[in-house]
């Protein structure tokens, strides 16, 4: 099993997170300090705990909410892979990281602390900013937490993290961490509670236990570990709750229609099928080695490359209508294309 | 083979650094923590300072020369101390420092490899030791202190929390190993050598693939937890006689025991690669505390403290980015009382 922490990521995210932590710089949520401090308790007002009394009050509300959001946080088993991921509502729906959940409808199981395990089916995800969505598919009520609406958490506030560490193991139990919000952007959260592989999709959570974020993504410094703030879920709930796939990658890749043929140019034009892919949308509909696919819903096929390219450009379930010569004899196939 | 494994995953870890620097560039100054105010910065640490004075004096720091390669626990006043059994057996000039004293005269007088512990003992008189937590394993998110970096006169502190069950971790293998793998697949009673581990015990005593075990320490070997029961409790260095079956023809071996993780080379992780400098021996113990205080290879072996500054574990493993092991105060005095020379020896 691997567990999912995209290190990788980050060389594929480079431009597109450097653009998002600029941008993020003109809103900070620093400006509504003022308005915000009476309701914050005294270890966030402080500029750092000055005595053993202090760490105290910060260690009894840490500990008040423990038991609440650990029962609340899931690990998340992908199949060859796991993650982690909390539950934010009675009737079982889970926020994760969209490179956790990996894509809209796919099945997973949920894995309660005490070792429960559920269905359930991912909704929609932001692939650019690594928001997931999933539903626990058996009706029941859940153990949820509160997630922080009113975006209360600051720079500098005390936070705790929550995470299946590099998989789930029931004998250890959900892992808790403790840092401060270090850096605080549009997109992204940085703490120096330590994350690892298998953490990803996993809750911040303020000190009174509000989910204020959704764990992504490392650096190699101990201080990099960075959790999708809360208002990107808020801001695409709906259509995420509608299982849409919003915007491209990093995080996710929109999956990629699928025929099923291995094929060779042909000298008189269109592609000779050489290769048929077992259990795919080629088989299925019938597709031999040695036909000749002449057009595609109408287009004349030129070579392989741009055959391929084509098909690529579809979306998986689109038919497609194949013009095809086999045995001297023109016919037509339709294939409900696959997915990769 | 070891090294150059590891200069690749490091090699690796630079490239992620890079990719850090580059997008943590553009950043406006002020929209970041100053390093000052974070988890285990200077100014935060100052609200630990009792705890840093407990540190400064019942905790060791144990060299080898000039290098600084783990921390130890003051247990008696008179000059023993605890220390991580792995990280110091190859030092070759041990010396010691409590508080600011420097004891050139290092003896080691005991090791478990069970616990991975070394008692070390050193001439002195009135030291301060650690006082023992007696109240049970603290709970989750409770603060602990450990020793952080050090200079040659003062300790600082690493700061965390508990952060998961205490428990047993590594399946209750034995930390010591004759360096065979066994094939268990064939009929009950029958248990054959499949591999024979480089530079294990069992190679260089000339056990072969392919030969049947018979018994182990004149005691009849069915199935592999037969042989596990008889290499628990032994330590490295001892030997076991092991008779084995080949073509035909019962043969007797004396095989030299030797440390799991010298022999069977744990294969790096990509959780391992994203975790800096771990300890050799993060596995394989009886019970653990885990919590989240930053230390390093170099950083274990010292007394993990609680906000009422009675030591709640001895530092036993730093496992990874997120996980450092401790093993906790009640199973200590069993630990020590099985170290210490007994007081009727002559």
């Amino acid at each position: 099993m691997t567990q999912v922490l995209p290190h990788d990521c980050w060389r594929r995210v480079g431009a597109s997170a450097a653009l998002a932590l600029i941008s993020l710089s003109l809103g900070s949520p620093i400006l509504a300090a003022d308005e915000k401090a009476e309701a914050r308790p005294l270890y966030n007002l402080q500029e750092a705990p000055e005595s053993i009394r202090d760490l105290l009050a910060i260690q009894e509300a840490l500990q008040r909410s423990l038991p609440r959001t650990r029962k609340a946080t899931v690990g998340i088993d992908m199949g060859g892979g796991s993650g982690s991921g909390v539950i934010v509502s009675k009737e079982g729906m889970v926020l994760t990281a969209a490179h956790v959940s990996g894509g809209v409808g796919k099945k997973l199981t949920v894995i309660m602390e005490d070792g429960t395990k559920h269905k359930a089916t991912s909704l929609g995800l932001v692939a650019e900013t690594d928001a997931a969505m999933l539903k626990i598919d058996e009706k029941g009520s859940y153990p949820y937490v509160e997630i922080d609406k009113e975006e209360r958490a600051l720079m500098g506030d005390w936070v705790f993290a929550l995470g299946h560490s590099g998989g789930f193991n029931k004998e250890r139990g959900v892992g808790v961490r403790i840092g401060r919000i270090v850096r605080w952007a549009d997109q992204t959260i940085q703490t120096d509670c330590n994350l690892i592989g298998g953490d990803s999709g996993g809750p911040l959570f303020d000190l009174k236990g509000r989910l204020i974020g959704i764990h992504s993504r490392v650096g190699a410094s101990l201080e990099q570990n960075m959790h999708v703030p809360i208002r990107v879920f808020l801001r695409h709930w709906e259509k995420m709750e509608a299982s849409e796939f919003i915007g491209e990658g990093p995080f996710a890749e929109k999956p990629v229609a699928f025929l099923g043929v291995g094929t060779e140019d042909r000298e008189e034009g269109g592609v000779e099928v050489k290769v048929v892919g077992k259990e795919t949308a080629a088989e299925e509909a019938g597709v031999k080695v040695g036909d000749a696919i002449l057009e595609i819903d109408g287009n004349e096929v030129e070579n392989k490359e741009k055959f391929s390219a084509g098909i690529k450009g579809l979306k998986p379930g689109t038919k497609v209508k194949l013009k095809i010569l086999r045995d001297d004899e023109e016919i037509e196939i339709e294939v409900e294309l696959g997915e990769k | 083979m070891k090294r150059s494994k590891s200069k690749l995953s490091w090699a690796r870890s630079r490239l992620v650094v890079c990719g850090f620097a580059l997008i943590c560039a553009p950043l406006v100054q002020g929209q970041q923590l100053e390093a000052r105010l974070r988890l285990s910065g200077s100014t935060t640490r100052e609200a630990f300072e009792p705890l840093r004075g407990i540190l400064q004096q019942c905790s060791a720091v144990v060299y080898d020369g000039w290098k600084s390669i783990s921390f130890g626990v003051v247990i008696t006043s008179d000059g023993y101390l605890v220390t991580k059994a792995s990280e110091i057996e190859d030092a070759k000039e041990l010396n010691v420092r409590v508080d600011k004293t420097h004891f050139k005269n290092v003896r080691v007088i005991a090791t478990t490899v069970e616990w991975d512990v070394a008692l070390l003992k050193v001439e002195a008189r009135d030291l301060v030791t650690v006082e023992w937590d007696t109240d049970g394993e603290p709970d989750h998110g409770s603060w602990v202190v450990a020793n952080g970096s050090t200079s040659r006169t003062r300790r600082r502190v690493r700061v965390g929390i508990i952060s998961a069950n205490a428990r047993e971790v590594g399946g209750g293998k034995a930390p010591v190993v004759l360096g065979i793998t066994l094939d268990t697949n064939k009929k009950a009673g029958t248990l054959s050598i499949s591999g024979v581990e480089e530079d294990s015990g069992a190679a260089d005593a000339g056990l072969e693939e392919g030969d049947l075990i018979l018994s182990a320490d004149e005691q009849e070997i069915g199935k592999i937890e037969d042989l596990q029961e008889i290499l628990a409790g032994k330590e490295p260095g001892d030997h076991v006689k092991l008779r084995v079956k080949r073509d035909d023809e019962e043969m007797e071996f004396e095989v030299e025991l030797r440390t799991r993780e010298k022999i069977f080379e744990e294969e790096r992780s990509r959780n391992d690669a994203m975790s800096g400098r771990y300890s050799k021996r993060r596995s394989n113990f009886k019970r653990i505390l885990q919590h989240d205080v930053a230390l390093s290879e170099r950083s274990a072996g010292g007394p993990l403290l609680n906000l009422d500054g009675k030591c709640v574990g001895m530092n036993i493993a730093r496992v990874n980015r997120c996980e450092t092991f401790a093993i906790p105060a009640g199973e200590m005095p069993k630990i020590i009382e099985d170290l210490m020379p007994k007081t009727n020896d002559p």
